[in-house]
């Protein structure tokens, strides 16, 4: 049956398929390229989540400022020494 | 005669598609018809019933997450004195066995268990069970390390238990990195359809609901009875579901018990996880499948939803060979009872998509999400599902291999976890 349509019919046929297919993907291209509801959907509405952040970024800072700490004292071991120097 | 054949295949294949069709809208219209009934409930403290209750959290280099879970376990509004947070480091290469040694320093009802190397890193299945044996809770809930619940999760989820028949409970998924990408935002898309519908849908009319290996748990005595997690299956949490209905209890889903996870964040994370995912469905099915249907413990619609279940990571194999059919079809003659040509047209081309009703149920699923335009990516799932082809025919071809050979070792292949999820949080 396929081989009785004549070619504009045919035409016509591959051009719907391509407009239908543009039409599928163009509302995701719209939303990709500025999106408007990226998510993530809230699940939870408390003060206890934003306390919890709070918390998890100070924990992150904790092991930053461990860091600084021995930083700082090995700093302080180098000019502990030159005022010796100065003398 | 290999017309006849192969267009009798097809039409196997077209009818199973057509199965899955009409489950997945008929699962849509069920959620649809029930929603007014599924209104959010309010935060759950201090109700009557509050069973002990361990969680068990196993890690495996979890150092990006463990703590934000720990922090979150912290934070739970269920009594302490009746809560036990087990850690399992399974023999972690990173700093997580030392974050989680950090809390259950502050914590005395969070135990960390250290695996060492002989004994860890064989997969989750195993490091649960290790954590089973210190488990004191009359309920087991499991979660992964990078989900992060809401406060009042272990009511919600515990509940449930007060009805003797309950075996298992599951809660919701809800990725939380959804605006990482675009892979993140379809996964999204794959979640809000398989548990805001699918599994809602399913508790809704009594059918095999799905524990999925994380939020969730069941009855310690069961757990124990059953001989807790199977590590020689991939998809340990599809064993026990089935083990549990078997045993003649159920498991209830329970959506508005919600946690956001960390999807997977690549193509290749994606092939890894799913890779995991269809083998160990698969060797369930070829577990369970007989089991099931002659079970007295099951009735008629439990089984047929059992099957299709069971059998839904063989699906895309499924079309992958109705593609491969429908070619020489084409351009065969077909046999006068068929009727018109356009009817294996139309046929070959409904096949090549699988069917468009699991994207009805994505978008059903956002629009009860009150979601405004998540569903507007709807049509890019086709790739996931393109995607899901190569990964579940080659899950499948290497279980047969194994079955062929007699090796049974599989492995585990963690997901990796960025802990970017953080900066969602506060949305």
């Amino acid at each position: 049956m396929i081989e009785n349509l004549a070619p504009t019919t045919f035409v016509a046929l591959a051009f719907g398929v391509v407009i239908f297919i543009l039409l599928m993907f163009l509302p995701a291209l719209l939303e990709l390229r500025k999106p408007r509801d990226a998510g993530p959907r809230k699940i939870m509405n408390d003060v206890a989540t934003c306390e919890s952040q709070m918390k998890i970024a100070s924990m992150e800072r904790a092991e930053e400022i461990e860091v600084d700490q021995a930083l700082v004292k090995k700093m302080a071991n180098v000019l502990s020494v030159l005022p010796n120097l100065e003398t | 005669m290999i017309t006849v054949i192969l267009e009798a295949l097809f039409l196997i294949l077209t009818s199973l598609m057509t199965g899955y069709l009409i489950r997945h809208y008929f699962f849509t219209l069920t959620v649809l018809r029930n929603a007014g009934k599924h209104k959010k409930a309010p935060a759950l403290e201090n109700t009557a019933f509050q069973p002990t209750v361990s969680i068990l959290i196993p890690a495996y280099n979890e150092e990006p997450v463990i703590g934000r879970i720990l922090q979150r376990m912290s934070e739970l509004t269920y009594p302490t004195d009746k809560l036990q947070i087990i850690v399992i480091d399974d023999a972690s290469k990173d700093k997580t066995g030392k974050i989680a040694d950090r809390y259950s320093n502050i914590h005395n009802y969070v135990k960390v268990l250290h695996r060492d190397e002989k004994e860890g890193g064989r997969g989750k299945a195993s490091a649960l069970n290790a954590g089973l044996k210190h488990a004191k809770g009359e309920i087991v809930l499991c979660f992964d390390a990078d989900y992060y619940p809401q406060r009042d999760i272990t009511e919600q989820l515990a509940k449930e238990f007060e009805d003797p028949k309950v075996g298992a409970v599951q809660g919701r998924v809800t990725v939380l990195n959804e605006p990482k990408n675009m892979l993140t935002r379809l996964v999204a898309l794959e979640r809000i359809g398989g548990y805001r519908i699918a599994q809602q849908a399913r508790d809704d009319l009594g059918l095999i609901t799905q524990f999925g290996g994380t939020v969730g748990g069941f009855r310690r005595s069961l757990l124990e009875f059953l001989g807790g997690w199977d590590e020689s299956i991939l998809a340990e949490d599809t064993d026990l579901t089935f083990q549990v209905y078997l045993a003649g209890y159920k498991v209830r889903y329970v959506n508005d018990a919600e946690c956001y996870e960390e999807a997977v964040e690549s193509w290749r994370g994606y092939w890894k996880q799913r890779y995991r995912w269809s083998r160990g469905h698969m060797q369930c099915a070829f577990k369970h499948m007989l089991k099931v249907l002659g079970s007295k413990n099951l009735r008629f619609k439990e089984k047929i939803d059992a099957f299709f279940l069971l059998n839904v990571y063989f699906m895309p194999v499924l079309v992958l060979l109705s593609w491969i059919i429908s070619i020489p079809l084409f351009f065969m003659k077909p046999p006068q009872w068929l009727g018109v040509g356009w009817a294996v047209l139309l046929i070959s081309a409904y096949s090549f998509v699988g069917n468009f009703a699991p994207f009805f149920e994505v978008g059903i699923g956002a629009y009860l999400d009150g979601r405004t335009r998540a569903h507007w990516l709807i049509s890019l799932l086709i790739f996931t599902f393109l995607y899901n082809i190569p990964i579940c025919t080659k899950a499948f071809a290497d279980l047969v291999m194994s079955k062929i050979s007699g090796e049974n070792k599989v492995r585990w292949d963690k997901t990796a976890h960025s802990g970017d999820g953080n900066s969602y949080i506060m949305n």
